[in-house]
């Protein structure tokens, strides 16, 4: 990578649910104060996201003040009829986010693409058009939205609060495509937050690791651009400025 | 959202409370692997498990502390056994003899039924006897040692004619074994971690005697088919003796009637050993160690704990029995196998279980529901489901956030001042400052504070509904500002006291300060309101208290209505809900800043009306007292319709006060304050505008009022 391709935007919503593990065993999903970094990335990708690259969230600035609220849910069983629960969203969120993408290394037949310009640029009209994808904060139900924006500018709540240290909170999965190995990962981390900012560790970084199980990565097959056929009658002509 | 860790660190930190019972509804702080249950009978032996005598235990003193698996803990239609102290349908050998029932659970004995799960085309009968044959069990179906010892199943010798179905029935038989009372205890008791107490209790339950013991000791009552009764045959000769009927708990019948069943009644033991002044098994602390040692060892498998980030032990089963001994709600529960409440992308299923999804430590996961259950009882708010509690890790004590000042205080703290001469509310407010700048002195500024709210939607899971952390003093800070802020004079609360020691009086007390949210969820619905809505409204206020939020304005405008409803309420009632609707307007509109005292230079219409009423109603009342009648005046009967209609009801108002002002002799005085008010609307407009009236004309109302008083 020769250039810095950091992206910034924000993202808000009316709720957020970042389900605590341990609540969801038992379906009365509790969720996080902050955001996991795998629910940014999956905000990112929902953005814009191709296989050549794996972005990288740097930090999330929380602007508004964390509130909860609770809502009575109806989840559907699966042998039919439902259930009741009760779910704690987090109430009028609003994150500034900073990320970086890099190259997925374990996918070498995506090396073709691997344009710096292309990718960063076309992020970024993304950003502003708002996403490609329709975007959640960690659950479906809670839609969001991405704006571009400064990080750092705006007041937020927590201006000047200082520190608050977090307890082990789940950080994200290692996939295989971008793991390299057959298998599912967990990471977990103790975040801290420091006058509303969030500074993620790297996913290398995670020392607390839980192996969950054996997964094979399964991408749909791709040439790229050697397919056959595809530039049929057309020319490559350089173009002059 | 570390609520479990902050949980444990509780735990650790109040390390000394382990096990002191102080009050008898309070459930003390368990140590780990054990839960509590209230016992019934006492029986004492000696070390070599001889029959000394038994007893009917104490009531006031029922509540044991007993040992017991992660399966007996949770037990709710299940049969898994406690491991030392349980009911006498899984102590006693000699169950069914005395009651003719065969559903004991001292021995693990298998039969046709158990292996229903394997399918019609299945020969039973036969299945049983290769069993026998093979030495797996015994003639009378008991399972035998040799099997327990087996460890898998391909171990297990069995006609290859079953070949097909051995593993089913390997777990079905191995299941069985575990649900049997005796073999638990044996295997504790030969395992490097026995004891000689427990050991003694083996060695008398192995004799078979405990049911005809006890009968012979009077303790249990015979019928004459020589089968324990089924409930009190008559009634009771003395009233002063307590025999078992008195303690047992009792089950529904088919009639729906309680039935006191005999075989409910649970056993603890006393052992006498020369030498050892602890002879309360319950209350040795040595024993406790030893059952934790015994049954930490018997887990082996290890995963990720979610909570503390090591590989430890890994816990099945989460604890229940949080909220009260009945409840049967888990807070971390993970049975849903068949749905996909967490699998998806996780393989795991109930037989092959790797913890994929979530995994928290065996000790872990004990300590933090134990210090939870611990909290709820000590200090939480309950109602219904709904459970608040606010804690802090050093388990030091904390003001109730849910109380109003009177509760803060504590009675020893008003009846202390000589009877008569109770509290003034001007007292109680400076009383109020001084008890918590002492709570701030005790907890110091850096001490994390918790409060965590948790209620039910369906009866087996909780849900986590209000989690924050403060430091103590921001939580200290907001509590004053609410009493500061949402604060009126009230009258309701009363506190019983013995005066002279003779019986007991009770004292209306006034006090300034915020309501209790369940208060404010009475006067804003009735009293009579639905449960689910009281519930909701208390927890919607928690961050109005917690986090400095506003009130919600439907809270504030419902409770505004209601006071204005002054015929649809009886007076005591009529006078809480006025001066809780009160204190929700001032502190809805806490930019005016409203005194609580009459304001005289107070120029708005709403407050100004509210006076007018406050007059007239205490002049007619005046009258009518005078008169010695007892009907309702002509104020209170339109105060509804004057909230509407200002201009127009008071008109009437005033026009009906006339003969009243003669029979008090031109009450000139009322005159001249009701001049001075009028005066006061400015522009005109004000008074002869019909626009309704807002919440403030009920301060108005109530401020004219206590000084005419």
């Amino acid at each position: 990578m020769e250039k810095q391709n950091r992206v910034e935007f924000k993202v808000s919503g009316k709720y957020a649910l970042f389900t605590d593990p341990l609540t969801k065993i038992g379906g009365e999903k509790c969720s996080y104060h902050i955001p996991t970094y795998e629910a940014l990335k999956g905000v990112l990708s929902s953005v814009y996201w191709k296989p050549t690259i794996v972005w990288i969230i740097d930090k999330v600035r929380v602007m508004n003040r964390i509130r909860t609220q609770t809502r009575s849910a109806k989840p559907v069983e699966y042998g039919g009829g439902n259930s009741l629960a009760i779910y704690t969203y987090l109430a009028d969120v609003e994150y500034q986010i900073q990320a970086h993408f890099e190259w997925n290394l374990h996918r070498e037949d995506m090396a073709n693409d691997r344009n710096e310009n292309k990718h960063y640029f076309v992020a970024k009209r993304m950003i502003d058009k708002g996403g490609r994808r329709d975007i959640f904060l960690g659950a479906r139900e809670c839609q969001g939205y991405v704006e571009p924006c400064r990080f750092g500018e705006e007041k937020s709540d927590y201006d000047d609060y200082g520190n608050i240290a977090f307890d082990l909170m789940f950080h994200g999965f290692d996939y295989p495509d971008e793991l390299g190995k057959d298998e599912l990962h967990a990471r977990f981390w103790r975040p801290n937050m420091v006058d509303g900012k969030i500074v993620f560790i790297r996913p290398e970084e995670c020392n607390i690791r839980k192996t969950v199980r054996k997964m094979k990565a399964n991408p749909p097959q791709s040439v790229g651009l050697e397919e056959e056929g595809l530039l049929e009658s057309f020319e490559e002509s350089e173009v002059l400025k | 959202m570390s609520w479990i860790h902050k949980l444990y660190e509780t735990y650790e930190n109040c390390q000394s409370m382990i096990g002191k019972i102080a009050f008898e509804k309070e459930v003390p702080l368990l140590p780990i692997c054990h839960t509590t249950n209230k016992a019934h009978v006492e029986i004492v032996i000696d070390q070599d498990g001889n029959f000394e005598k038994a007893r009917i235990a104490n009531k006031e003193h029922s509540r044991t502390i007993i040992p017991c698996t992660e399966s007996s803990g949770g037990r709710t239609r299940g049969k898994a056994p406690h491991p030392l102290n349980d009911k006498l349908q899984y102590v006693a050998q000699d169950y069914s003899k005395y009651t003719g029932r065969d559903d004991s659970s001292y021995f693990a004995v298998v039969d046709e039924k158990d292996f229903k799960k394997l399918g019609k085309s299945v020969d039973k009968k036969a299945l049983i006897e290769e069993l026998y044959k093979q030495k797996h069990i015994d003639e009378k179906g008991v399972i035998e040692l040799t099997f327990a010892r087996l460890n898998d199943y391909t171990d297990m010798n069995i006609n290859p004619k079953w070949g097909r179905k051995k593993k089913n029935i390997f777990e079905i038989l191995k299941e069985k074994y575990s649900q049997s009372y005796v073999n638990l205890l044996s295997s504790w008791c030969v395992s490097e971690y026995m004891n000689d107490k427990v050991c003694a209790v083996l060695k008398y339950v192995q004799r078979g005697s405990v049911i005809k013991d006890l009968i012979d000791n009077k303790v249990l009552l015979l019928g004459d088919d020589c089968k324990l009764l089924e409930k009190r045959e008559g009634k009771k000769q003395n009233k002063k003796t307590i025999d078992i009927f008195d303690l047992l708990p009792g089950r529904i019948n088919k009639k729906g009637e309680i039935e006191n069943w005999q075989a409910d009644a649970f056993i603890r033991w006393e052992v006498n050993i020369p030498g050892d002044p602890c002879s309360k098994v319950w209350e040795d602390k040595n024993i406790w160690e030893s059952w934790r040692q015994y049954y930490s060892n018997t887990k082996q498998v290890k995963t990720l704990c979610y909570v503390t980030g090591k590989k430890l032990l890994s816990s099945d089963q989460h604890p229940a029995k949080l909220r009260h001994d009945g409840d049967k709600a888990k807070l971390i529960s993970s049975n849903d196998w068949a749905g996909f409440t967490f699998r998806g992308r996780f393989t795991d299923t109930k037989k092959h279980n790797t913890y994929q999804t979530c995994g928290v430590g065996f000790e872990v996961t004990q300590k933090a529901h134990s210090a939870l259950r611990w909290l709820i009882s000590r200090q939480g708010y309950r109602s219904g489901d709904q459970a608040i509690v606010a804690w802090t890790t050093s388990g030091a004590e904390l003001p109730d956030p849910f109380a109003d000042p009177l509760s803060i205080l504590g009675e020893e703290d008003l009846v202390s001042d000589e009877g008569d001469n109770l509290s003034t509310a001007q007292n109680l407010a400076i009383k109020l400052k001084k008890k918590l700048a002492g709570y701030k002195a005790d907890l110091g500024d850096t001490s994390g504070i918790v409060v965590m709210g948790l209620d039910s939607a369906t009866q087996g899971r909780m849900a986590i509904t209000f989690y924050r952390e403060l430091t103590g003093s921001d939580f200290l800070r907001r509590i004053e500002q609410w009493h500061e802020t949402c604060a009126w004079i009230h009258d309701y609360r009363s506190i019983e006291y013995k005066k002279d020691n003779k019986k007991k009086e009770r004292k209306y007390l006034r006090f300034v300060g915020a309501p209790a949210p369940k208060d404010i969820a009475e006067a804003a619905y009735g009293s009579r309101a639905d449960d689910k809505l009281k519930k909701a409204t208390v927890e919607r206020l928690l961050p109005c208290i917690i986090d400095e939020q506003q009130i919600p304005q439907d809270i504030v405008d419902s409770a505004v209505r209601r006071a204005c409803n002054r015929v649809g309420m009886e007076t005591w009632e009529w006078n809480k809900t006025l001066s809780i609707a009160c204190a929700l307007f001032k502190k809805s509109k806490e930019k005016e800043v409203y005194s609580m005292a009459l304001d005289p230079d107070r120029k708005t219409r709403d407050y100004l009306y509210g006076r007018l009423l406050a007059i007239a109603d205490r002049l007619e009342g005046l009258a009518l007292y005078k008169a010695r009648e007892k009907r309702d005046t002509n104020a209170a009967r339109y105060m509804q319709q004057f909230a509407d209609r200002p201009n127009k009801t008071w008109r009437q108002i005033y026009l009906s006060l006339s003969p009243y002002m003669a029979r008090l002799g031109g009450a000139k005085d009322y005159k001249d304050i009701m001049d001075e008010v009028m005066c006061k609307f400015d522009p005109i407009e004000a008074f002869t505008s019909d626009k309704p009236l807002s919440g403030e004309f009920l301060l108005g109302y109530h401020c004219q009022r206590a000084v005419l008083r």
